[in-house]
């Protein structure tokens, strides 16, 4: 089911942009992560507008008031907040839903580039079984694919990539992957008036962790999934950058965010 | 806003988990290489590298002791007439074990990237060939005697031929080289329609024969490269072509099995076989033996004639072995690592590694 629907039609979608620009998996790659990009904007864009008015909702003077008067008692603190919620119109999941939407994918995709560029015996029957037919109906003929132009600038999209200088393997990659991370996770970090409330704080923990996550990906997966990555990256910031909501100052070490002008 | 970061972080982890054994998947990456001497039967089976008795079926030894996934063996493992088992890995190393104890010799570590199809030896000494697009000669105490001084133009996955004065390879970037067995330096170079995924084989009269991913059986000659003929199937071809001085014998994607006469002698035949042919024939004297997609084992006659089928559990992609009046057979994903079968076709024992 998984295969049907997601990993064999990426692989399909994958090749067939390969095929049309001539060969070059990785640009294949960075046209479909903008593809992909495109088709879940609105779900992005959605994602941003309820982390505004997420942000707005723990500034608001209401929530204020309704904290401090149930301070000492969670569960009707909780159930204050579920009310205010309803009133406001704001649903909790709502700015979490499209980033749970972007876990499969990167899955697919991961899949997928694996899948298209077969460099395993295993990996080629698999393609041969399950790609060629999809390409046959699109009549390109799979043996004209194989095998892939894997390579890329410096990089063999199927392996982990390693630049190596005086005999060490160093993984700029990866480390491109992580710095593109936590810029996008700094700049596109809703600002919060209290930096010690729970919402700040989690987003602080994730634009630590996720950028140590994604670059253990990226060190440790083919080099092709880096590429999805840091397209990925920079794309985001682009959406949000279109949206208006990039704060580049929050780069700057010790930057406060004035977030009565930010969150107008 | 505590559960929905929970939330990300588990699933973050989930997909690391998920991405971890997409790239470990160890069932996906190959099928497994079989050979045997008077004694055993050997078998690079994924994690490990087994020894199984040839009269019991009973296991001897498995090489590590401790599985590593990263580990996995899969190219065919060859002995040496020194008594050595070399086997390579997708760890990019090529080990050389004790047939008879396990034991490891040596490890040669200087390719970069996997081993996939099975060394040749000669009397000179071990010739390799990588995924990393090179050859490498080594002696038969794993030194380094020297890598081809050119690179290929794409991963080579089938193991090296040689006629002595030559050693012939073709690579997945669809070329067929010629290199001289003594230097590595290039003799020819050939394209051809499709990638090669299998070994070449020799024929008579300086012919050199591949199988291709684009649906051919091609014959060169070896003096040059020349492509003397060009034989096509009704779909890809895998695994290389093997002969009996008289024909080769080559299946294809679509389960045809065919006989092409490399001499004046010869008589053409095909036969259509239930599932695709992955694996290369073994001619076993008069006899021609190929398994299936489908988990059938065919026997037939080198006249194309009195075709006998033997079902076995799981799908069958690697070449059928002899083993003196036994034919091993290392099914993927069925009940069995190794079934050997007499040459009847009836099941004489099955090994299933624990």
């Amino acid at each position: 089911m998984w295969e049907t629907i997601i990993v064999n039609p990426f692989s399909t979608a994958l090749l067939l942009i390969y095929k049309l620009i001539g060969g070059n998996f990785g640009i294949a790659i960075i046209l479909f992560t903008i593809l992909i990009r495109l088709i879940t904007h609105p779900l992005m864009a959605s994602q941003i507008k309820s982390s505004t008015k997420m942000t707005e909702f723990q500034q608001s003077k209401q929530w204020q008031d309704i904290q401090k008067k149930y301070k000492g008692d969670k569960e009707k603190l909780a159930q204050e907040q579920m009310n205010l919620y309803k009133e406001l119109g704001i649903s909790p999941f709502a700015s979490c839903l499209p980033s749970i939407i972007q876990i499969p994918l990167i899955f697919g995709l991961y899949q997928s580039i694996m899948r298209a560029l077969a460099s395993t015996p295993g990996q080629l029957l698999i393609f041969t079984r399950a790609v060629s037919p999809l390409l046959n109906f699109f009549h390109i003929n799979s043996a004209d694919l194989v095998p892939l132009n894997s390579k890329f600038l410096w990089m063999n999209l199927g392996q982990p990539e390693r630049v190596y200088m005086f005999g060490v393997g160093i993984p700029l990659l990866a480390l491109i992957v992580a710095v593109t991370t936590y810029v996008q996770s700094k700049v596109t970090m809703p600002a919060s008036p209290n930096p010690n409330d729970q919402g700040a704080m989690m987003n602080k923990m994730m634009a630590l962790y996720m950028p140590l996550l994604l670059g253990y990906f990226a060190l440790t997966f083919a080099s092709g999934l880096s590429v999805y990555f840091i397209t990925g990256n920079l794309i985001g910031i682009a959406q949000y950058a279109l949206l208006g909501k990039v704060n580049w100052r929050a780069l700057i070490p010790g930057y406060k965010p004035n977030t009565t002008a930010r969150n107008k | 806003m505590k559960t929905k970061y929970l939330l990300l972080i588990g699933l973050a982890l989930a997909m690391a988990v998920v991405l971890g054994g997409c790239a470990t998947g160890l069932s996906a990456s190959s099928w497994p290489g079989v050979t045997a001497d008077a004694t055993n039967a050997y078998i690079a089976g994924g994690p490990y590298v087994y020894a199984v008795n040839l009269q019991t079926g009973v296991e001897v030894w498995r090489y590590p002791a401790k599985a590593a996934t990263a580990t996995p063996y899969y190219a065919t493992p060859v002995l040496t007439p020194d008594g050595q088992l070399i086997v390579g890995s997708f760890d990019h190393k090529l080990y050389s074990l004790n047939p008879q104890s396990g034991a490891q010799n040596w490890v040669f570590d200087q390719a970069r990237d996997r081993w996939i199809g099975g060394v040749l030896v000669t009397s000179e000494g071990i010739y390799a060939t990588n995924a990393d697009y090179n050859l490498y000669a080594l002696t038969f105490t794993g030194t380094l005697k020297w890598v081809s001084p050119f690179q290929a133009d794409q991963a080579i996955w089938g193991s090296p031929v040689s006629d002595g004065t030559n050693i012939y390879f073709g690579t997945l970037g669809r070329k067929v080289y010629a290199v001289n067995a003594q230097t590595g330096k290039q003799v020819w170079v050939k394209a051809v329609d499709g990638a090669i995924l299998g070994s070449p084989v020799l024929g008579p009269n300086n012919t050199l024969y591949v199988g291709t991913y684009g649906d051919a059986l091609v014959s060169l000659n070896t003096s040059n490269g020349s492509i003397v003929k060009q034989e096509t199937a009704s779909s890809w071809i895998w695994s290389g072509p093997v002969q009996d001085g008289t024909n080769i014998y080559v299946g294809d994607g679509n389960g045809m099995l065919y006989a092409f006469p490399m001499t004046d002698t010869g008589q053409p035949w095909t036969q259509q076989l239930g599932g695709a042919i992955v694996g290369s024939p073994l001619v076993n004297g008069k006899t021609i033996i190929i398994g299936t997609e489908l988990g059938n084992i065919y026997f037939i006659d080198n006249t194309g004639q009195n075709l006998r089928p033997i079902s076995i559990t799981g799908k069958i992609y690697a070449s059928p072995v002899a083993a003196g009046t036994l034919i091993l057979v290392a099914p993927t994903s069925g009940d069995n690592t190794l079934v050997a079968l007499d040459l009847n076709g009836v099941t004489k024992w099955s090994f299933k590694a624990k």
